[in-house]
């Protein structure tokens, strides 16, 4: 108590420098956390960008299909996977899907695509696909009049087989009875636009794709949304839990490569991050220093009537804590209005970012717990580790010298 | 004379050797000959047995020559109609639900006819062995066996063909394919000697990929007629793979 008393009275007693120093941490604190603030949000963006619009933020397949795309290797007990899903109180919608390659062909063009099948409803749920459609409306499950059934196409096949809207496309593929899948589709709409990852792609209802591949009711992957993408992992392993046949994947696996270069680049940014704590702390450090070196004369009164070069270290330790948590403190109460502006409204991106046809303007940052907490806890350990060399130095002075010192 | 008897020495192994790949020849060509006649029509049930599916096909196929061949699938329903025809070394699927004819192309050939462990190659190629491989045969009491090995200008993927003939009745008993360095890759048995028309030959054709566990193909001739005069150049035009039926 008497250690905290003293700390606060030294504080307290080279006012402008205190301030000044502690300033100088307040902006060091609101630095780090606006550019972890933004830097998590992009990350976030990004991340929502392929997980909302395509991935899901869990996928359910049989065996290695991930790496390993196989026409047979599907998921057949469809009621568990998909009680499972419907119970678990986490996850907020899910969709089957069946895939395969495919060439097509236009009036006079061929062209290497990929036949992906989905549930005109639940699809909707789970990606963006209705929000991508370009031209034309969003297909149907009926078929049309002359008995063909309805496909949407990505902008890329529509260019290279010189096909629009209410033309007929061509599919042969191979059919999971190693028969030669082959039909007349018409294009409802026209998907996406030349930079999407689907600009390839030719969706076909579910029942339609599964009977254009001979797959009977099998579907390849279930993709699903979940209520944040951070516990994509924990819900993964407790869906994992209950469907042991099958192999659940959260979005980063599905997505490994881009998620170790996401890794890669945190540990750049937080090595950036690092380098603001230590310039400021260079700036503390001084402080500190010239705290202890001005009171030569007092500590060593404290040593000749009996203080331990111990408690001198905590002293010393203590006052700059105080001095970083207050400032950490102010720092919080600040820059709080700021990040909440950041993740609700955001910058203006001068040039809109086009993700597989879908426009983000706004840069966005992170409002969370986390970013708070992790350059406070960051701030306050650099502080203490900060304040022990002073503090050795403080405990060294012998009472003897340091009484003659002015 | 001691010249002459050198020179002798020196050509004898070379008259052995021609006579031999003469007789092999011989004995090959009527093994072709025996499924195809100068014409056939046939009708054939192909089975497909894989890990993931079982698959029958029924179709029916006609051929003329060595050179001319045409398949047709009557069922399952999904895949009726679908046709191939087979001009020399040129292959052609036609698919009545799409109103398409396409060619297989060339690096298509080391696939699959019709999800089976045939390969296109293996309907376009089969019947000119003769032409393409050097032909070496031993024999024991009751087998021929042949030896293929390509000839430097053939495109083949095999690195050898073992091909085994029983003597009496003169039939093929089984054909090894091996890769380029020797493996045995797949083994065709003919199973089941039956008579058509007078005629005995083997009724299934087995082909077993030894490098795809699990899988099979057997080819059962149903029904089989030579020499059809209904069979002919028409038959193998685009405008008959096109004639819905």
């Amino acid at each position: 108590m008497l250690t905290l008393r003293i700390a606060f009275r030294n504080i307290l007693r080279q006012k402008r420098r205190s301030l000044l120093t502690g300033l100088s941490m307040t902006g060091g604190y609101m630095l780090f956390v606006f550019a972890y603030s933004l830097l998590e949000g992009s990350y976030g963006n990004i991340i929502d960008i392929f997980t909302l619009d395509n991935t899901g933020h869990i996928q359910v397949h049989k065996e290695d299909y991930l790496d390993k795309p196989k026409i047979y290797k599907s998921v057949q007990d469809r009621a568990t996977v998909e009680s499972t899903l419907s119970d678990h109180p986490k996850v907020k919608s899910f969709t089957p899907r069946v895939f395969s390659p495919a060439l097509a062909y236009g009036t006079d063009k061929t062209a290497p695509s990929r036949v992906i099948g989905v549930d005109t409803e639940t699809e909707p749920t789970v990606s963006r696909l209705r929000e991508k459609v370009s031209e034309g409306n969003y297909f149907s499950t009926a078929p049309d009049a002359d008995g063909y059934y309805e496909a949407m196409i990505g902008h890329g096949l529509a260019t290279s087989l010189k096909i629009g809207v209410a033309d007929e496309i061509v599919l042969i593929s191979q059919g999971a009875d190693g028969s030669i899948a082959n039909d007349i589709f018409v294009v409802a709409a026209i998907i996406g636009n030349r930079t999407s990852f689907d600009r390839m792609a030719v969706y076909l209802p579910l029942a339609t794709a599964q009977e254009f591949l001979a797959m009977g009711g099998d579907v390849h992957e279930y993709a699903m949304l979940i209520d944040h993408r951070d516990n994509s992992r924990r819900v993964a392993d407790e869906l994992a839990g209950f469907l042991p046949d099958l192999t659940v994947s959260p979005w980063e696996e599905v997505q490994a490569t881009f998620y170790r270069t996401m890794q890669s680049d945190r540990q750049g940014n937080n090595f950036m991050m690092g380098l603001i704590v230590f310039i400021v702390f260079i700036g503390v450090l001084n402080t500190v220093l010239m705290s202890v070196l001005e009171r030569t004369r007092e500590f060593g009164v404290l040593r000749a009537i009996g203080a331990r070069p111990a408690s001198l270290i905590r002293l010393i330790t203590l006052e700059t804590s105080i001095l970083a948590t207050i400032s950490v403190l102010l720092g919080m109460v600040l820059i709080a209005p700021m990040v909440y502006w950041l993740s609700q409204v955001g910058f203006l991106v001068p040039e809109p970012i086009d993700m597989g046809g879908i426009e983000f303007q706004h840069m966005k940052g992170e409002f969370s717990l986390q970013v708070f907490l992790t350059p406070m806890m960051f701030m306050l350990v650099t502080a203490i580790l900060i304040s022990i060399p002073p503090g050795i130095r403080a405990a060294r002075i012998l009472p003897k010298e340091a009484m003659g010192a002015h | 004379m001691k010249r002459f008897i050198l020179l002798l020495c020196l050509y004898l192994p070379f008259t052995t050797t021609a006579s031999e790949e003469a007789r092999a020849r011989s004995i090959i060509d009527e093994m072709e000959q025996l499924y195809r006649g100068d014409s056939s029509d046939a009708t054939i049930t192909m089975e497909v047995e894989t890990p993931q599916y079982q698959r029958t096909l029924k179709m029916t196929g006609q051929s003329l020559g060595k050179e001319l061949a045409f398949f047709r699938i009557l069922s399952p329903k999904k895949d009726r109609g679908v046709a191939t025809l087979k001009r020399d070394e040129e292959m052609w699927n036609y698919f009545p639900k799409i109103n398409k004819v396409i060619k297989v192309p060339p690096s298509m050939m080391m696939g699959s006819w019709m999800g089976s462990d045939f390969t296109n190659d293996d309907l376009v190629k089969e019947t000119q062995l003769i032409d393409a491989y050097h032909l070496s045969m031993t024999e024991d009491k009751a087998m021929y066996r042949v030896t293929l090995t390509p000839k430097e200008q053939t495109v083949t993927v095999w690195g050898k063909i073992d091909y085994v003939i029983s003597k009496d009745p003169l039939l093929p008993v089984s054909q090894s394919f091996y890769d380029e360095d020797g493996e045995k890759i797949r083994e065709l048995t003919f199973l089941e000697p039956r008579e058509y028309e007078g005629k005995l030959m083997p009724s299934i054709l087995e082909m077993t990929p030894l490098n795809k566990e699990g899988h099979k193909t057997r080819i059962i001739y149903d029904a089989i007629t030579f020499n059809v005069p209904g069979i002919t150049k028409q038959t193998f035009s685009m405008r008959n793979l096109k004639s819905r039926f």
